[in-house]
């Protein structure tokens, strides 16, 4: 696979662009170059002990996919959209835009594509400044998604505005004949006292294999307020490897949910970098797989800067032959004191051939600070499903029931009233509990 | 109703209940009570047939059914009502949905279709009423934040959703001030009828002023050591359990 | 008004403190030239007068090692040490044939008076037992008689090769293997001494047996091979001091344990480590790169308890392989690092049985410009039902030269393992110092009994005439003039 990425990079670079010199040009070649070095990373790397990236990678991808034969109907995908409010949308089917069912503007903010903001002369200095700037040269999946980075949603929201309309990002995959691999790339900007929520969702349609690797770059600006949503796949074989790194300037606040429902493989690597003082940066998880399905996520918070929290939960329910990884990293520099970091991870095995794999770590070199972690790894509670039971509630509805409060602290948590349903709902529907009606 | 007859109980290999004999008609109330560690929840906890508790000799029955081969759901389907000590909290499921469920699943094992919305909706209101709990708490998650009065109403609540035929009240006034205490009694008081009846377990005797038992039966080291009418109660109330 | 004395002061005098048990004896040493090919094995076999047996494994490990590289996964850096650079054999020259402790050089007895375990009082101390090594070789073991009466043994490995060469075999290199680890390789090749013990099956030990190590000599590298072996039903508590003189240049210590529990046995073993840690320059300090681990068969207890407070570099993980039902395996540890010491340090509970319970208490306190990491693992694998684990990892920061990390890895692979794991980070809070300034303590003494709390749990596990050196040795760790 790393030869084909490594023959196809040429012919990619014909593809999308006739000029050799431009500054795009550059960084895709030095990152090509670092891939070419570095290669897939294996067991051996400390970071990927847990998750082994050999069969997703035998596959024969291909790396340009057909256009979709068939158009998609909004009527056929409806139920992937938040429901019953106004809202952005920048669509991709197969890696490709879906003006039809995209939703963009421009008017005092921008919600469009990046493929067409590199295109524009007017947007070379934003680009120049913010593209690939915070993004890792020690990750070979990200410095291969910037050789290749050429489509993804492009997002600036300017100084003081407060963007009432969740934005959504939404990557479909059909089945376009053949096994395809896809990396699409995000650059959100939110700049001073802006404020902005977004749902980025990737859902394949097919039961073709899909291999997704995708990065998205976020720079919060000072007192910027985003609220981030990842809704990640529930088709068997769909694998998603999705980077995201965050700047944050000072006083900004940035949330980020991330909902992994399955897949062959899903990676979250999610990196923040806070750069100002009194940052917050707030990271939920749930992950919900059965089957074979993996689920590893990787935490990486660098505290840089003095009087900044941190605070991650993450859930896990897994079943079957599932396995899950929690890799958490708080790094706390020598000047970052008055840091207030926390880091939890919880996790369910319902069955003996599941697994979870959890290494919630600190790294501290500031002495005035309150950092913790725990991570508890067990059964339900016992007493909570007698009472249930006495209730005259069967077992296996009581067990369902007590899963979904497991996850509820996290679901209590979305902002957006559409969206809580649907997660939800996604949620009641995989653990098989009936819910509605309240008074 | 109920017939208990030389039960024996374990818990982790250590025997907790050494032999003990109970018999409960319809329309009666009973009180157990008892020091701490004597058994008294042991023995609520056996009859409604939490699992960690090993039945090593003796039997149960309601009506005349063997409760010792039934789960705890089936045992709540043939109408035994266990009102906890400390009742569990369920985040984002709420009380409106819990009791939904647990009414359908009693239902269901009936053969009975599921309970239709009004029908549901009009009795929520109704035993809501009874024990003056606002709609607003039946939006709420199950116990979650609730206070300990509340957790005791909803308790009662739940009781008189279900219509058991049999309630144990397992130190339900505990953690209650006076005034939660009358409520909870009053609503025990306005579902007791002639055809169901209640254990009330407590350490205290001051619940029994609310709710009048017609037999005090003491626990003491796994084994019933005296029974007594209501006055029994004051007694052990003013002299402690020594005396006996 | 008398002057406030401040933390930052607190923290400079902590920085120019001395090692205080560094001080050299000066006693004729029998010592080897530098290097380690296999005749040095060879050597280092027939100068212990070994059987055939004893010195193929030897070279079988040598060979095993040369092929192995030098791990560096730690969370440490530091030279590596020049393995040709080293004599891998040092014993005092009067080999001590010894009946009694009047026997013991004088000035080997001066050493142990300095270190605070006059072997006088340690016999007034009922129910202590002791063997002292010092650079690598036994020279005095106590109370020896009291325990042959019961068929418990007690005595330099040495001396166990060559009376119980039965046991030794059977058990040498059972839980750590000679392919285990780069260390371990080595140590396997060039073991000199140690200590053996095997509590004979239904035998609870009535005293408390304990060794001390000492590296003496100059450019040595000490490789001690411990072995204890509890059979079923036993019980035995079994404790280990260690010291080093102060040096320049950086001494290597590389020790293999292994401990076997067998059914419904139990041993406890306690061990306060306090080797040179170097100066304030971080000049110096010895290495200490050690392999503990313990297996417990059905109903079996292991406790590790360490106080960790010396050593330029420690690299240690004191780990518990549960492989018998309802086994238990405790860990508590306190690692004080002050100057430029890195300690890496924690354990590994390996749930292979079922109803199999470990504990893991893990205290670090950083100051100066150290670096303290908790690394542990708690693995239950697929077929080990009902495993509980608890693990509490706490650290505390003095001064913002340190740094505090923790790495805990938790592998679960079965439904219905129960883990927890928790873990802080914190200062010496300014309002406990106030609280304590307001009711008359000073801060000096204010921190001293703050860190003390901080690691009751820990020293609550030693055994009592450990538990005052322990407290004693933290003190003097961190505090200069706290009595």
């Amino acid at each position: 696979m790393k030869n084909k990425l490594i023959a196809s990079f040429l012919a990619f670079e014909n593809q999308i662009s006739t000029e050799t010199d431009t500054d795009f040009h550059k960084i895709r070649s030095r990152a090509m170059q670092a891939f070419e070095k570095k290669g897939f990373p294996t067991k051996k790397d400390e970071n990927w002990k847990y998750t082994s990236l050999k069969k997703i990678l035998k596959n024969d991808y291909t790396l340009f996919p057909d256009l979709p034969k068939n158009e998609l109907e909004l009527k056929e995908v409806s139920n992937y959209f938040l429901k019953g409010i106004d809202s952005y949308k920048i669509v991709f089917v197969d890696g490709v835009y879906n003006p039809y069912l995209s939703e963009t503007t421009h008017d005092g903010f921008d919600v469009c594509l990046l493929s067409s903001a590199i295109k524009k002369t007017k947007y070379q200095i934003v680009l120049n400044h913010y593209f690939n700037t915070i993004v890792s040269d020690k990750d070979s999946f990200s410095q291969l998604n910037t050789a290749f980075a050429s489509e993804g949603a492009f997002i600036h929201i300017y100084k003081n505005k407060i963007v009432e309309k969740p934005i959504q990002i939404v990557y479909f995959t059909t089945d376009t004949g053949k096994d395809c691999m896809l990396q699409p790339r995000n650059l959100i900007i939110v700049d001073e006292n802006s404020q902005v929520k977004i749902v980025e969702r990737h859902q394949s349609l097919s039961a073709k294999k899909v291999f997704t690797n995708a990065v998205t770059e976020i720079f919060a600006n000072q007192r910027a307020h985003i609220d981030y949503y990842k809704i990640q796949n529930d088709e068997e074989d769909a694998s998603l490897i999705d980077s995201t790194y965050v700047q944050q300037k000072k006083q900004s606040q940035v949330t980020m949910h991330t909902y992994s429902f399955g897949g062959a493989l899903t990676r979250n690597n999610l990196f923040f970098y806070q750069k100002g003082p009194h940052c917050n940066t707030i990271l939920n998880g749930i992950t919900l797989i059965d089957k074979e399905q993996h689920v590893d996520n990787q935490t990486n918070v660098y505290h840089q800067s003095p009087d900044c929290e941190s605070h991650e939960l993450y859930k896990g329910i897994y079943d079957d032959k599932a396995t899950g990884v929690f890799n958490g990293k708080v790094i706390v520099d020598q000047i970052a004191q008055k840091t207030d970091a926390f880091q939890q991870n919880d996790s369910i095995l319902l069955s003996d051939e599941s697994a979870i794999n959890s290494k919630p770590q600190l790294e501290i070199f500031a002495d005035d600070v309150a950092c913790s972690h725990g991570c508890t790894i067990g059964q339900l509670d016992s007493n909570a499903l007698f009472y249930m039971r006495q209730r005259g509630i069967p077992k296996k509805e009581a067990k369902a029931l007590l899963l979904f409060a497991f996850t509820n602290e996290l679901v209590d948590r979305i902002r957006i009233p559409a969206l809580k349903e649907l997660i939800t709902n996604i949620v009641s529907q995989k653990l098989g509990v009936e819910l509605g009606m309240d008074l | 109703m109920l017939q208990i007859k030389n039960l024996h109980a374990n818990i982790d290999d250590k025997e907790i209940l050494k032999g003990i004999n109970l018999e409960v008609k319809a329309g009666e109330v009973h009180a157990i009570m008892g020091p701490n560690g004597s058994g008294k929840t042991t023995l609520s906890s056996v009859i409604a047939g939490r699992e960690d508790y090993i039945v090593t000799e003796g039997s149960i029955t309601l009506g005349d059914e063997n409760l010792l081969d039934m789960k705890p759901e089936e045992r709540s389907h043939k109408g035994v009502f266990m009102s906890f000590q400390y009742p569990v909290a369920i985040p984002g499921v709420t009380v409106t949905n819990f009791i939904k469920t647990a009414i359908n699943a009693k239902r269901k094992s009936e053969g009975k279709e599921d309970i239709p919305a009004a029908e549901l909706l009009k009795m929520i209101r109704e035993k809501a009423k009874l024990l003056g709990l606002k709609s607003s708490f039946l939006s709420r998650s199950l116990n979650d934040g609730f206070s300990g009065g509340e957790k005791k109403r909803n308790e009662i609540f739940q009781m008189a959703m279900l219509a058991p035929k049999l309630a144990i009240l397992d130190e339900t006034d505990s953690g209650l001030d006076i005034d939660a205490l009358k409520t909870v009694a009053e609503g025990v008081n306005k579902l007791k009828s002639k055809d169901n009846a209640v254990i009330v377990i407590t350490h205290y005797q001051r619940l029994l002023d609310y709710i009048v038992p017609d037999y005090v039966h003491v626990l003491s080291d796994g084994k019933i050591i005296k029974t007594g009418g209501k006055e029994l109660a004051l007694e052990l109330e003013a002299k402690g359990y020594e005396w006996i | 008004m008398p002057k406030k004395y401040t933390e930052t002061e607190l923290g400079q005098e902590l920085q120019n403190k001395e090692y205080e048990y560094g001080f050299y004896t000066d006693i004729e040493s029998d010592k080897f030239a530098i290097g380690l090919d296999e005749s040095v094995v060879k050597a280092i076999s027939k100068k212990k007068n070994e059987p055939q047996w004893m010195t193929d494994w030897r070279l079988e490990a040598f060979r095993i090692w040369k092929k192995m590289e030098e791990p560096d996964w730690a969370n440490v850096s530091y030279e590596k040490p020049d393995f040709q650079g080293i004599s891998y054999y040092s014993a005092p020259k009067k080999k001590p044939e010894l009946a009694s402790l009047d026997e013991v050089d004088p000035e080997l007895l001066k050493t142990f008076e300095k270190l605070g375990i006059s072997l006088d009082e340690q016999k007034r101390l009922t129910g202590v037992a002791m063997d002292i090594v010092v650079d690598s070789v036994s020279v005095a073991t106590t109370f020896k008689k009291t325990l042959e009466e019961k068929g418990i043994i007690f005595c330099p490995i040495s001396e166990a090769i060559e009376k119980h060469p039965d046991l030794v075999k059977k058990y040498i290199g059972s839980v750590v293997p000679r392919t285990d680890n780069f260390y371990a390789a080595l140590n396997s090749a060039v073991f000199s001494d140690g200590s053996f013990c095997y509590i004979p099956k239904g035998i609870k030990c009535p005293v408390e047996l304990s060794t001390y190590f000492r590296i003496n000599e100059g450019g040595t590298g000490q490789f001690e091979r411990t072995l204890l072996i509890a059979d079923e039903g036993a019980y035995v508590s079994y404790l280990e001091g260690c010291t080093a003189p102060q040096r320049d240049e950086n001494q290597l210590h590389a020790a293999v344990v292994e401990i076997i529990v067998h059914d419904d046995a139990e041993i406890k073993y306690s061990t306060v480590q306090n080797w040179y840690p170097g100066d304030s320059e971080g000049k110096g300090g010895v290495y200490n790169f050690v392999t503990k681990r313990a297996i417990a068969y059905t109903n079996a207890k292991i406790s590790w308890t360490q106080v960790e407070t010396g050593s330029a570099v420690t690299w240690k993980y004191p780990s518990c392989i549960l492989k018998g039902d309802n086994s238990i395996g405790e860990f508590y540890s306190i690692a004080v690092t002050n100057m430029h010491q890195q300690a890496d340090t924690g354990t590994k509970m390996i749930h292979l049985g079922n109803n199999t319970k470990s504990t893991i208490i893990s205290k670090g306190v950083s100051a100066g410009k150290s670096q303290n990491s908790y690394r542990g693992l708690v693995k239950v694998v697929k077929n080990a039902k009902n495993a509980r684990n608890f693990s509490q990892c706490d650290s505390l920061l003095m001064g913002n030269e340190c740094g505090a990390h923790t790495f805990p890895y938790i592998e679960a692979h079965n439904t219905s393992a129960q883990i927890e794991h928790e873990a802080t980070t914190s200062k010496i809070g300014e309002d406990q110092l106030f609280y304590c300034n307001q009711r008359g303590i000073d801060t000096e003494k204010a921190i001293a009994l703050i860190v003390n709390g901080f690691s009751k749990e820990v020293l609550n596990k030693l055994p009592m005439e450990f538990a005052v050196e322990a407290q004693k040795l933290l003190e003097l760790s961190l505090e200069n003039s706290v009595g």
